[in-house]
């Protein structure tokens, strides 16, 4: 295989795998704690359109990320009520979200800007793309790690610094025991539905994070329903990771990879096709996992 | 004395719990507290342990006054309780379970080593060995309570309350339960135990405290008195010892030939033959675990046996399904009343006609007949003295003894010919046991069949008319009445061969 294009599908790969790895790790953190949280969409799509606002009005990007996060997190705590403190059906709660979320921005993106479908400006910032002095000199891996954003590379810390909370902190020791056995842990002094709730504030902060960087990394534009299923993917992920931060990253990189191949195969086979790969790639790959965990039992 | 209650008083609603009770426990001593079930012994002991708060009185610690309003408090006072239902974190390892709460650290990270030998050290002390490293989920029930039993011994206990500790065990764990109780007491640890098995408060206890219908009946030294005198003191009344009339039995209801049962190529039941006739009362002797459960399960239909023959009423009913066989003629009152005898939130009148929903007295083409229903549900309550508050109740919000009773009712009031009773009366107290067995005698006398299956030696021998005792998936031996001894059948139960054949 030509080293060139292999190079350039590991780059795409790792930028599409950030919103994914970072909603999955939302999604990971929840489940720890024992929410089914599938608002996940809805707080990435909020993230990415609140994101785009942001840059436009303010013309900074670090200002726009922050907005970003905060309106994931602020999509969240309605989750948090409603579905942790009022304990409404998880369902439910969750797909309202997706589509008030999305049918918000729409509305918003129209009495805002005047446009339907998609916004892009050329006052528009896009997030600062780093290339490291030393690692751009390396022949194949200065191709790989090129043009990338800061949140690609934190979105990796950030998996790190969560395994560690969790596997190795006593407070990360309680926040799992929540999602273990939540009678017990309360019987044990552990305020669990305060746990709880502020898990899904942060899965809010950081899918907001991704969907932040979809609007601002590759691209600078917003487009109704642009998270187009990566809520759901990123669920796919945490569910193959096991709802360990450090797998979810190699989970998390795969369906990178299959949105790679997907993109860059669109000039040979047509496009409506290939879109598919990272969808199909969830199915197949929850159904392979989900009979070794039966075979397991 | 080292730890005093006084004057403890606790209503809920209507309902006095515990109506001005005062005792006092020693250093070093083991204390039962007995009674029925709802004499509130399980209410003042969450009282002590800050689960419960009292409406009145007043609780002493080596003569000082102390106030208990949560769990915190009392574990600040050296207070620990095992509690009956387990808390336990399936997916933890043994040693993070115990160190939950107070966990050994490091700058905030989790020192789990550290976790591993506090564990062993403590199990040293205290000589409750168990595997730090292993994790709950595969630890047996026996095992779940001696993490529980360390659990409060590492939060310092000095005093440490069990509640019903031995309902949930086996006959060899509870062995080991009590000699560990004695080992801890001679420690200098201060024990109560709540209980109403009274050969166990017997056996180890040193003082027993005696509660009837949320009053302190009195109290005894062991060494002072014997199980009549305490089960006269817990029910009211004395219980004779139990007289069956001689009955020749009838035809045979149930006939079971060669049965085999393998799961995962272990063989289980290897060929096992019985019968039970009309109007007799056959018993199931056996250390657990040597195919009772399987047998059962074969028998109603639960499990499919991969050999053999099962007659009821003269139709073959092996491989039949458990509707198939119920209408066969066939009850059942299951080992386990939360997995197989009722739905833990249904309410007590679906609880009561569960089963038999389908048949014409309860409901009309697929529509309950809710009047009739009420008014069934309502008269088995009543008929045998269920305690319950509404109708409405989840049968889960019963008490053990009292959903066993409904669930004894409802199999025995829809009147089949044959009824597989597995361990009727386990965690009932002793007013609800004579009353279920006053049941199924009743039954028998009424020309019925019933297979009763226990871990109760003596409630086998005290009922049945012919006795088998089943070891290793067979029968290994079979007795009538007059023949049947704790003795001889202890023998065949362990392995032993009867040498009359």
């Amino acid at each position: 295989m030509n080293a060139n294009l292999l190079a350039v599908i590991m780059n795409s790969t790792i930028r599409s795998t950030t919103p994914v790895l970072l909603a999955a790790l939302g999604s990971a953190i929840c489940s720890q704690v024992g929410v089914f949280n599938i608002a996940l969409e809805g707080q990435i799509l909020i993230g990415s359109f609140t994101a785009i606002v942001a840059d436009y009005y303010t013309g900074s990007v670090y200002l726009a990320v922050l907005c970003g996060v905060a309106s994931g997190a602020a999509v969240a705590s309605l989750v948090s009520v409603l579905q942790v403190k009022y304990q409404a059906a998880d369902m439910v709660i969750g797909t309202s979200v997706n589509l008030l979320v999305s049918g918000l921005t729409s509305v918003l993106l129209y009495t805002a800007f005047g446009v339907k479908g998609s916004f892009s400006n050329p006052s528009l910032k896009s997030l600062p793309k780093i290339n490291l002095p030393v690692v751009r000199e390396i022949p194949f891996i200065g191709r790989v790690l090129e043009q990338l954003t800061f949140i690609d590379y934190l979105s990796y810390v950030l998996a790190a610094v969560m395994f560690i909370y969790l596997y190795r902190t006593v407070q990360g020791f309680h926040v799992q025991s929540v999602g273990k056995n939540k009678e017990a842990a309360g019987s044990l002094g552990i305020k669990t539905l305060k746990i709880q709730m502020i898990a899904v504030v942060i899965s809010g902060a950081l899918c907001g994070l991704g969907g932040s960087v979809l609007s601002m990394g590759q691209v600078t534009l917003f487009t109704e329903n642009m998270s187009s299923g990566r809520g759901y993917i990123a669920m796919a992920s945490a569910s193959m990771g096991q709802s360990q931060p450090l797998f979810i990253i190699v989970s998390s990189l795969f369906f990178g990879f299959c949105q790679a191949i997907g993109m860059s195969l669109q000039n040979v086979i047509p496009s409506q096709l290939t879109l598919t790969i990272p969808y199909l790639a969830t199915v197949v790959a929850l159904s392979i996992f989900g009979r070794k965990k039966l075979k397991k039992k | 004395m080292f730890l005093e209650l006084k004057n403890i008083t606790k209503a809920f609603g209507q309902t006095v719990a515990n109506d001005n009770i005062s005792f006092g426990l020693n250093k070093g001593e083991i204390l039962a507290v007995i009674g029925e079930n709802g004499a509130g012994k399980t209410t003042i002991m969450k009282i002590l342990y800050g689960l419960n708060r009292a409406d009145s009185g007043e609780i002493f610690l080596e003569g000082k006054k102390i106030t208990i309003h949560s769990v915190q408090d009392a574990i600040a006072h050296r207070i620990g309780m095992v509690q009956q239902h387990f808390m336990l974190f399936d997916e933890y390892t043994v040693a993070e379970n115990i160190v939950y709460g107070k966990e050994p650290s490091k700058k905030g990270f989790f020192d789990r080593k550290r976790a591993m030998t506090i564990v062993q050290e403590l199990g040293v002390r205290y000589g409750l060995f168990i595997d730090p490293e292993l994790r709950v989920e595969d630890c047996s029930v026996g095992m779940r309570q001696r993490i529980e039993i360390l659990k409060v011994l590492y939060q310092d206990a000095d005093i440490i309350i069990f509640d019903e500790p031995t309902a949930v065990l086996v006959p060899q764990e509870i062995e080991g339960l009590l000699k560990t109780l004695k080992h801890l007491a001679s420690l200098g640890k201060s024990i109560i135990i709540i209980t109403h098995k009274l050969q166990e408060v017997m056996d180890v206890a040193d003082r027993a405290v005696v509660m009837r219908k949320g009053k302190y009946v009195g109290e005894r030294k062991i060494s002072e008195t014997n199980i009549r005198e305490l089960s006269y003191l817990m029910v009211g009344k004395g219980i004779p010892p139990r007289q069956i009339e001689r009955k020749e039995p009838g035809k045979t209801v149930l006939e079971v030939e060669e049965l085999y049962y393998e799961s995962d190529g272990v063989s289980i039941l290897k060929g096992l033959s019985m019968h039970v006739k009309e109007g007799e009362i056959v018993g199931l002797a056996g250390v657990s675990g040597n195919g009772q459960t399987e047998l059962i399960q074969c028998l109603t239909g639960l499990l499919y046996p991969s050999k053999g023959r099962i007659r009821l009423n003269g139709a073959d009913i092996l491989g039949k399904s458990v509707r198939e066989i119920r209408d066969a003629g066939c009850s059942h009152i299951p080992e386990d009343r939360y997995a197989f005898g009722c739905a833990s939130r249904a309410d007590l009148e679906e609880t009561a006609i569960m089963g038999y929903e389908y048949q014409t007295t309860f409901s009309h083409r697929g529509i309950l007949n809710q009047k009739q229903n009420c008014s069934f549900s309502m008269e088995l309550l009543t008929k045998y003295n269920v305690k319950y508050n509404s109708i409405r109740d989840q049968a889960g919000a019963l008490s053990g003894g009292n959903i066993q009773k409904l669930i004894v009712a409802r199999e025995i009031e829809h009147q089949s010919k044959f009824l597989i009773a597995a361990e009727p009366t386990r965690g009932v107290d002793i007013g609800a046991q004579e009353f279920i067995h006053d049941r199924l005698v009743e039954k028998r006398n009424r020309g019925d069949g019933i297979f009763l299956v226990s871990s109760e030696l003596s409630e086998i021998l005290s009922l049945s008319d012919r006795v088998y005792v089943i070891y290793d998936g067979r029968i290994q031996g079979e007795f009538r009445r007059e023949d049947a001894t704790t003795e001889k059948v202890g023998y065949l139960m362990m392995g032993g061969h009867d040498e009359q054949g």
